[in-house]
């Protein structure tokens, strides 16, 4: 028999002084801790190398960058949750975030409130907007397919958007915010104390309590879980109707956050949110659907692309080189490419589960079936072997 | 999308025959339009109702054959520089090509573009399909725009020459011409779109869309299938913006917003998913409430004039809703075809 005392560590032996409780610095635990400080290094490098070849400016869009991803972060957090646990894309996600945007902007400016309490209000707010659609209309496409709830989401964003442009019309506005200046770091480079420092402190906020969500609370188990595999979570007992509305609540609560984190750093008009649709759409298939940290590499990757690729596109710009009009328009198109990219080497994404029947990446795929080809010549079997 | 409907040139002088043709040109100019909705519904309508192929970039390929037609067609229409500043940015052309030789044009790149986009995502899930083409729609729109030089930017091309051009100016007969040749062309696609879908080849088409694995385990190389369905209803798709230069002599991008993309969706829809003539059906329906809404405009108190227009978006947007919630075959469904 074995006495308890034997198979617990004793008090002697467990390590004194701070101990990081409640993650135990297992062995795994610290690789993974290595592998992110060796993509941080080589991240850093690579933005040297970028500042020897493109001056120190580069720093500038790199900031741009980070903030892009802070707010597209956020945004494909939401957008993931629902994907993984309804199944579907919800086109209606960008206009979400104009929602988000223009409720705050109503508090901001008619209620004359502070738009931290014009964000709270919102978060809210969406939180019944998002409850609503799965009541009247996304609860009724259970078990259509993944079209049917698409057509619905568009139709949803449609009401809004117009609903919005009736209302407000299609002005842009600003928040009352108080005018802060950059703070110069470096020659050319300036942190902006409400675009920059506000937008990482709430992405990060947002990331950290997405991932104690998920991991350390029961309701997190659970979303995992019907994100996983529907059918099996209820027959396990779990609720996924209670499961489907926390995913719809913290959804458009995100939407709702990263919709104002937009109007922060630009202007609110109506075209605001889908605008940043198909950036979001990027993130989070380049991460992986229903992947909460997928879709958190997958936003750092999009929004460092698309700002950090500026400098590149005024260089292909200029009359000597190609001479492109408008060369830094473009910048939306890498995120596209990335995805393409993505979708030809690896659908699933960086996080995603490679499902039974692997759908290999046309790429993929093909080198694949040359490969195997090579390794097995065809022939009427027992030709190949000795003696005939 | 911006209201089409113009005002019809009604003389004034109460001259009653002048004023019956100003209401036929209008008239015209509604049909007109709706058959270039209906040929993209044609397209669409192939590549979803009858493969099951959804795509939400219509307004893209719908571009590619309005710009490509465009570009073919018109004379040459140099940047206008004053003091070394480029005021208006002409755009690639000078071809001045006849009609026929532009919609063939576009029914290539149109068609050649869908295959492009189709080989990375038909093999996968039809979300992803949804989404590469939603965002192949948006950057050609965005490409479009920046790239001032070659389609001149958010001016647009304009100058586009008729098929028939009358001296002296009649309009009447422009709009009946066009209407003819969009009639025609309509027909034309309709033939031959049923003639292929009771083919062998549309009968895999459906096999495809109701069960992809089985049709895959009888032999039958899907994908391809897929591929050419998807190209053909690009295509089709290209053929209609080649309509569009036609009907409205100036293009400019923002004519192919994503609104365009969910107006088909509405339609064929509407009409049912799978049927040519709902297809044609939905259409006129369809645009027939934009054209009433322009119309109503004008009996309207200023402050609602554009509410006019937000509110027929609205009125889309919960057809959607409504439609496939409730109705998603339609109201001409498709007729199932039984083995006697």
């Amino acid at each position: 028999m074995v006495e308890p005392s034997e198979t617990e560590p004793s008090l002697e032996t467990r390590p004194h002084g701070f101990r990081l409780s409640p993650i135990h610095l297992t062995a795994a635990v610290r690789r993974q801790i290595l592998r992110g400080l060796i993509v941080v290094a080589i991240f850093i490098t690579f933005v040297a190398v970028l500042a020897a070849i493109f001056g120190i400016s580069i720093l500038q869009y790199t900031r741009d960058g980070f903030r892009v991803s802070a707010i597209v972060i956020v945004a494909a957090i939401g957008l993931t949750l629902i994907y993984g646990i309804r199944g579907f894309a919800n086109f209606a996600y960008g206009d979400l975030m104009t929602l988000g945007a223009y409720v705050a902007l109503f508090v901001n400016l008619n209620a004359r409130l502070s738009i931290v309490w014009g964000a709270i209000t919102s978060f809210l707010v969406l939180i019944l907007v998002g409850i609503v659609l799965e009541v009247l209309v996304f609860s009724r496409l259970e078990g259509r397919g993944p079209v049917a709830p698409i057509v619905a989401s568009v139709g949803v964003g449609l009401i809004i958007q117009n609903g919005i442009n009736a209302v407000a019309s299609t002005d842009q506005w600003l928040y009352s915010i108080p005018v802060v200046g950059d703070v110069p770091i470096v020659p050319g480079l300036g942190i902006n104390w409400i675009r920059d420092v506000t937008t990482f402190a709430v992405g990060f906020s947002f990331m950290a309590s997405v991932h104690v969500l998920l991991k350390y609370t029961n309701l997190g188990k659970a979303m995992r879980a019907t994100a996983d595999n529907l059918e099996l979570a209820k027959a396990t007992g779990i609720d996924t109707k209670r499961v489907t509305y926390a995913a719809w609540a913290i959804s458009c609560g995100f939407a709702s956050t990263s919709g104002v984190l937009l109007g922060l750093i630009g202007v609110v008009s109506p075209q605001m949110g889908i605008q940043y649709l198909l950036l979001v759409f990027a993130a989070v298939i380049v991460g992986g659907i229903g992947s909460a940290y997928g879709a958190m590499l997958g936003g750092l990757v999009v929004g460092l692309s698309q700002e950090m690729v500026v400098p590149l596109l005024v260089w292909l710009g200029e009359p000597d080189v190609i001479g492109l009009p408008h060369a830094d328009a473009y910048k939306v198109a890498v995120p596209f490419m990335i995805l393409i990219a993505v979708l030809l080497f690896r659908p699933s994404g960086i996080a995603g589960r490679q499902t039974a029947i692997v759908p290999r990446g046309v790429v993929t795929g093909a080198i694949a079936k040359a490969l195997a080809a090579r390794r097995a010549p065809i022939g009427p079997p027992g030709s190949d072997q000795k003696g005939g | 999308m911006r209201p089409l409907a113009r005002r019809a040139a009604t003389k004034k002088g109460g001259d009653p025959a002048a004023v019956d043709t100003g209401i036929l040109v209008n008239v015209a100019f509604y049909a007109s339009v709706s058959i270039i909705f209906a040929v993209l519904a044609l397209g669409f309508n192939l590549q979803w109702g009858y493969t099951g192929l959804f795509n939400a970039g219509i307004a893209g390929f719908f571009l590619l054959g309005a710009y490509t037609a465009a570009i073919v067609t018109t004379p040459l229409d140099p940047p206008t520089i004053v003091g070394g500043v480029v005021i208006v940015p002409g755009h690639l052309g000078g071809f001045s090509l006849p009609f026929a030789f532009g919609a063939i044009m576009a029914m290539v790149v149109s068609g050649l573009a869908a295959v492009l986009i189709a080989i990375p995502t038909l093999r996968l899930r039809a979300d992803y399909l949804a989404i590469a083409t939603l965002a192949f729609s948006e950057i050609i729109r965005r490409i479009t725009t920046n790239l001032d030089t070659v389609t001149g930017g958010t001016n647009g091309i304009t100058k586009i020459p008729r098929l028939i051009t009358f001296d002296p100016p009649n309009p009447f007969a422009n709009a009946m011409v066009v209407l003819g040749a969009g009639a025609a062309l309509v027909l034309a696609a309709f033939l031959v779109l049923s003639f292929i879908e009771e083919s062998p080849w549309g009968r895999v088409l459906r096999a495809v869309r109701e069960d992809e694995v089985a049709t895959m385990a009888l032999g039958k190389n899907t994908l391809l299938f897929k591929i050419e369905a998807f190209g053909i209803g690009g295509a089709l798709m290209g053929l209609a913006g080649a309509l569009f230069t036609l009907t409205i002599p100036y293009l400019e991008p923002s004519n192919f917003a994503p609104a365009l993309t969910f107006s088909i969706w509405v339609i064929v829809i509407v009409g049912g998913a799978g049927n040519n003539r709902g297809a044609i059906l939905g259409a006129f329906l369809i645009y027939g409430m934009e054209w009433a809404s322009v119309i109503l405009k004008d009996y309207v108190p200023t402050a609602f004039k554009n509410t006019i227009f937000y509110t027929r978006l609205m009125i889309i947007g919960v057809l959607l809703i409504v439609l496939i919630i409730y109705r998603p075959q339609g109201l001409l469904p498709e007729k199932r075809r039984v083995l006697k």
